[in-house]
């Protein structure tokens, strides 16, 4: 009646097959059958053991969900303790672990418990720790989110801890006071601003002959990846596929932008040009091949040597340097009238969160991460350049890199084209993921640019219903 | 019963077993001492302490699979983002999910994942099954050998290394060059990702192979003898003893890789390198791995939910036509028990 596995094959099966009937009793096997009596003994005391184990993972069960429900704030002895989380790297992790050492220094009351990640995982884990109502206290923040959790009251409003004087808004450097000011309320203060640059491959564009200039028009631009394909047979951009950023820049030089306060801020005709340009110019090779681009993900193709330079944050320069193998440089964003090139400050902030059950000592870090001028020496321009004026000049840039950036962004405060930054709608962080993917793939020729841009927008309106 | 004979075979083992192991265990001279109250009583102790054993088992299994089960089964009928209360939208989510573009182009990776990968996995199982069975020495070596990738081949940091493999100028890429193909790397490539994932599921053939194995030893030699007597030839042979002999395992292994494949989530959500999980334009989006991104990053978890269960439905219809079929091709031993 039955098909029966062979003993041995049953054996081998049930080494290495999930399987429901393959549990096997040591006291069943022929070898201690044999023994009879002695076996009696042997059962009880592995019960025993059983019933000890089964004990110990049910206690351990309870301390884990006594773990979970705890969240922030186990106070010991009147220290206070707060959970303090980023995104970042390990170098990054470095400067602030340094950063906690000081702070505990100077103020022994409070304890910080930091937590990193790459900035994906750092959003999804803040959502599932956001929406279990078991933030960490205080976050490194972004623009993006400031709408999105700002609306579901996830971040704190520190305007209290301002008036109670824990936390000083004054001595930012100029364009960053209100950065995170939204209906009213203060949801975060910046630590360092960014702005869009072009990050060039500097050997590639000496041996072209190509100098940008502030004020650049596309057209140079253009000609001057035209010169570099020729000369030098390097593609001259990655393709603006790889941010949305680069986008918005182009946007904005024709007064529009990529998003208002609560949706897009462009039409689909705009992006099916700009899709279809696009598409042009990595067939003529002056944008890089996007399967080789997508190949290194994440790291930058210009430092790769598969580019000659790419739209992307003025602090990458940083992490350009040490990535690739050329020397790195920073040119002005290419504009279309010869003076407007529609960039802002960004900048990462600290953010507390509402539930947090020590607003006080939340600001308190805040405050001193923001304004100590021994942070700024520690910090650098690790998140961009620093925000209050006293870590600013606290910190001398002595490497090439950081000159840059400093020189950078002090050339873009003196030509007055910064503009203001709208705080994104909720739903941006998803938007920009579909923004980037079907823009990829448009670039691998996976869909024409007219389809693409339809699936976009319809992916965008999904992400605002999902927020709304 | 013939039903899950594969399965039930497997379940048979313990049970039958102890009912052997029992007189060892007691002393047969006490045995007329013993009223029937007392063993009552005694079994129902046996039972007790027998769910006390199972207490950890039942107590996960409620708290991490059954009770999230029927709460993902109510929010497939809400709008849940994880921050407001879920609101009841009926069968709205399933509609959404039908007219969604990328949900269909996430059941299109899935089926050519699953159509191509699982028998690809099943023949190199079989095959280097039959080569092993035949092998006299060192079978044990190359079965743990062969065993291997199964058991490290789901984790992240294979298909990290596979990644490397099938990039530009990478291993594969090398060998394909001296054959004159100009593919160029696998993984950067939409229409070549896919098969990237495909060649890490059968690289990872052990499983079935070792159930294969056992199989194919079961086989009785009279009848091959029987049938090289008679003028048969190896494939003849193989068609006609060996297919439907094994055909109970084949179904077996079958059924599991099917399910398997439709699970699949890591190395597909990996291949496609960081920055860009699930491939270059979608090309290993398969299905849990665009409700992943639905559920945990895009803050959907309604529709998260409402797609979970369209998986499920959809593994037990392809189960059930693989039940249905077996009549046909599935050949149980007639014996007498």
């Amino acid at each position: 009646m039955m098909y029966e596995i062979p003993d041995t094959g049953h054996e081998t099966l049930c080494a290495l097959v999930h399987f429901p009937g393959c549990v096997r009793f040591p006291e069943y096997d022929s070898s201690v059958k044999s023994r009879g009596e002695p076996l009696r003994v042997s059962r009880q005391v592995e019960r025993r053991t059983l019933l000890k184990a089964a004990g110990a993972s049910l206690a351990s069960l309870g301390v884990a969900a006594a773990g979970c429900g705890g969240g922030s704030g186990s106070s010991s002895g009147g220290a206070v303790t707060i959970r303090y989380a980023w995104w970042g790297a390990d170098d990054r992790a470095k400067r602030i672990n340094e950063t906690i050492d000081l702070f505990e220094k100077k103020h022994p009351k409070i304890k910080v418990k930091t937590d990193f990640q790459p900035y994906e995982d750092f959003w999804k884990k803040f959502n599932t720790q956001a929406a279990g109502g078991n933030p960490p206290d205080v976050i490194q923040n972004a623009v993006t989110f400031l709408r999105k959790y700002g609306g579901r009251n996830v971040l704190m409003d520190l305007k209290p801890q301002v008036q109670s004087g824990e936390l000083s808004t004054e001595g930012f450097r100029s364009g960053l006071e209100k950065f995170a000011e939204i209906d009213g309320k203060l949801l975060g203060l910046p630590v360092a601003s960014n702005s869009m640059a072009y990050i060039i491959d500097e050997k590639v564009y000496e041996k072209a002959g190509v100098t940008p200039e502030f004020g650049w028009t596309w057209d140079d631009w253009l000609a001057g990846m035209e010169r570099i394909r020729s000369r030098t047979g390097v593609a001259g951009e990655t393709g603006p596929h790889s941010i949305m950023y680069y986008y918005d820049l182009v946007l904005r030089q024709k007064g529009k932008a990529f998003f208002t306060e609560d949706g897009l801020g462009f039409s689909k005709s705009d992006l099916e040009t700009e899709w279809a340009e696009a598409v042009k110019r990595i067939k003529s090779g002056l944008y890089t091949d996007p399967k080789k681009v997508e190949q290194i993900k994440p790291k930058s193709a210009t430092a790769a040597g598969l580019s000659a330079g790419e739209f992307t944050w003025d602090n990458f320069t940083v992490r350009y340097d040490s990535e690739g193998k050329s020397s790195y440089g920073i040119a002005p964003i290419p504009t279309t009238d010869g003076s407007k090139t529609g960039q802002y400050l960004g900048s990462l902030m600290l953010s507390g969160t509402a539930r947090t059950k020590h607003p006080k000592e939340v600001a308190t870090f805040i405050n001193f991460m923001v304004h100590d001028p021994e942070v700024g020496r520690i910090m650098g321009y690790d998140r961009g350049v620093l925000a209050t004026t006293k870590q600013f000049e606290a910190f001398e840039p002595t490497d090439k890199v950081s000159k840059q950036i400093s020189e950078y962004e002090k050339q873009i405060a003196e030509k007055g084209v910064l503009e203001t930054i709208t705080p994104h709608p909720a739903g941006a962080d998803v938007i920009e993921a579909a923004f980037l993917r079907v823009a990829t793939e448009v670039s691998l020729d996976k869909a024409s640019p007219g389809e693409a841009v339809e699936k976009f927008f319809s992916e965008a309106e999904t992400a605002f219903t999902a927020n709304s | 019963m013939e039903g899950t004979a594969a399965t039930d075979a497997g379940h048979q083992r313990g049970p039958r077993l102890s009912k052997d192991a029992r007189p060892g265990g007691r002393p047969p001279g006490s045995a007329q001492a013993r009223s029937s109250a007392h063993a009552r009583r005694r079994g129902r102790r046996e039972n007790l302490s027998g769910y006390l054993f199972m207490s950890p088992w039942i107590a996960g299994f409620l708290l991490l699979t059954a009770g999230p089960m029927a709460a993902s089964f109510y929010f497939a009928f809400t709008d849940y983002n994880l921050f407001d209360t879920p609101q009841w939208v009926g069968l709205k989510n399933f509609s959404d999910m039908f007219a969604d573009a990328r949900w269909q182009k996430s059941v299109e990776v899935t089926s050519k994942y699953v159509v191509i990968g699982t028998p690809l996995k099943l023949i190199a199982a079989l095959g280097v099954a039959m080569l092993l069975a035949q092998s006299r020495r060192g079978q044990a070596f190359y079965r743990a050998a062969f065993y291997a990738p199964s058991l490290i081949g789901a984790s992240v940091s294979v298909a990290i290394v596979w990644r490397a493999l099938f990039t530009d100028d990478a291993v594969v890429d090398r060998t394909q060059q001296l054959f004159g193909m100009n593919v160029g790397g696998w993984v950067g490539d939409p229409d070549w990702t896919l098969y990237a994932l495909v060649a890490l599921t059968v690289w990872q053939f052990g499983a079935p192979m070792v159930i294969f194995l056992a199989g194919l030893k079961q086989v009785p030699r009279e009848l091959y003898e029987a049938a090289e007597v008679d003028g048969a030839g190896p494939w003849r042979r193989f068609w006609s003893i060996t297919l439907p002999m094994i055909s109970p395992v084949l179904f077996f292994n079958v059924l599991l890789e099917t399910i398997h494949s439709f699970q699949i989530f890591g190395s597909a959500y990996i291949l496609g390198g960081q920055g860009n999980p699930c491939g270059p334009a979608d090309a290993t989006l398969v299905y849990t791995c665009y409700l992943y991104q639905q559920g945990f990053e895009n803050s959907r978890m309604g529709f998260a939910s409402a797609m979970a269960w369209m998986l499920v439905v959809a593994v037990g219809l392809v189960t059930a036509v693989l039940f249905w079929s077996q009549k046909r091709w599935v050949h149980y031993e007639e014996t007498a028990r």
